[in-house]
């Protein structure tokens, strides 16, 4: 089972991770993703498959500080 | 004539500063550098912070000027609007404490640049207000410098509780400070604010310190 920030999410299994991420409430430039424990950085989101027993960590931030 | 500051031999000026600051902490301190990315709200409280304890490298980079706007809660003065932050903010540190080296560079971020400015940094800060710029830091911050360790903040606006600012640790060398949620939209203001530079500021000291929990 496909996990995101802790929470099984079994529909996220063979999205890349562009397509994935742009569904969600988060604009994507604010994010950071960890897959399985590693930083995948931007141009690598929409090659990257997501696997059936993948963990992902979605690092997000709001504004407000400068 | 030996030189001076204030009337005061400059040793006995550096040791005097010093004189409350933990044990044995002043070698560490004085040979770190911390490179902080923002000059604003977190940046100009984190730089402050860290210029007092005696932090003897400080990188300050921000491309703005600073504005009527910034003074609820950012470390200007009514004299330095419409100053370049970051040259700004090096003239307040050096009245603080004169024995910190001030790089002050007028930049803005970017992916391409990110390996350029943050090598020299022992800490990576993230100070931004634009929450695509930290994902931006961080993406490329981990892209070039995997090892290095980095404190960020997200989520200080507004009034609410003082205790739902944390700080957590993310990765084996990312901390992330903040409540994760407010959004500069509600209004920004210095009290809060300050809370999450205090928290970026301290665990940037206990890194310096050899300390990576939270």
């Amino acid at each position: 089972m496909v996990t995101v920030n802790g929470e099984p999410l079994a529909d996220a299994a063979g999205q890349n991770l562009l397509t994935f991420l742009q569904q969600r409430q988060t604009p994507v430039d604010n994010v950071v993703v960890e897959l399985n424990g590693t930083i995948i950085h931007r141009p690598e989101y929409e090659q990257t498959l997501i696997q059936p027993n993948d963990k992902l960590e979605l690092i997000s931030f709001v504004g407000g500080g400068r | 004539m030996q030189p001076t500051i204030q009337g005061m031999s400059i040793d006995s000026v550096y040791q005097g500063m010093k004189d409350r600051n933990v044990a044995d902490s002043t070698d560490r301190l004085t040979a770190a550098h911390v490179t902080i990315a923002g000059a604003g709200g977190l940046g100009s409280n984190i730089a402050i912070a860290l210029a007092r304890i005696g932090v003897g490298h400080l990188t300050l980079i921000d491309f703005d000027q600073v504005e009527l706007s910034n003074l609820n809660r950012q470390q200007f003065k009514l004299s330095q609007v419409g100053m370049d932050k970051v040259t700004a903010l090096k003239q307040n540190l050096q009245e603080f404490n004169p024995f910190v080296t001030i790089n002050a560079l007028v930049k803005e971020v970017t992916h391409d640049n990110v390996a350029e400015l943050f090598s020299d940094a022992d800490i990576i800060c993230e100070a931004f207000d634009n929450p695509g710029a930290k994902a931006m830091l961080l993406d490329s911050a981990s892209e070039f410098f995997p090892d290095k360790p980095m404190v960020m903040a997200t989520g200080m606006a507004g009034t609410h509780s003082s205790n739902t600012i944390t700080t957590k640790q993310v990765r084996p060398n990312l901390y992330i400070t903040g409540d994760g949620t407010t959004t500069g939209a509600e209004g920004l203001m210095a009290p809060r604010v300050m809370i999450a530079a205090g928290h970026e500021a301290n665990m940037i000291t206990r890194l310096i310190l050899g300390e990576t929990n939270i």
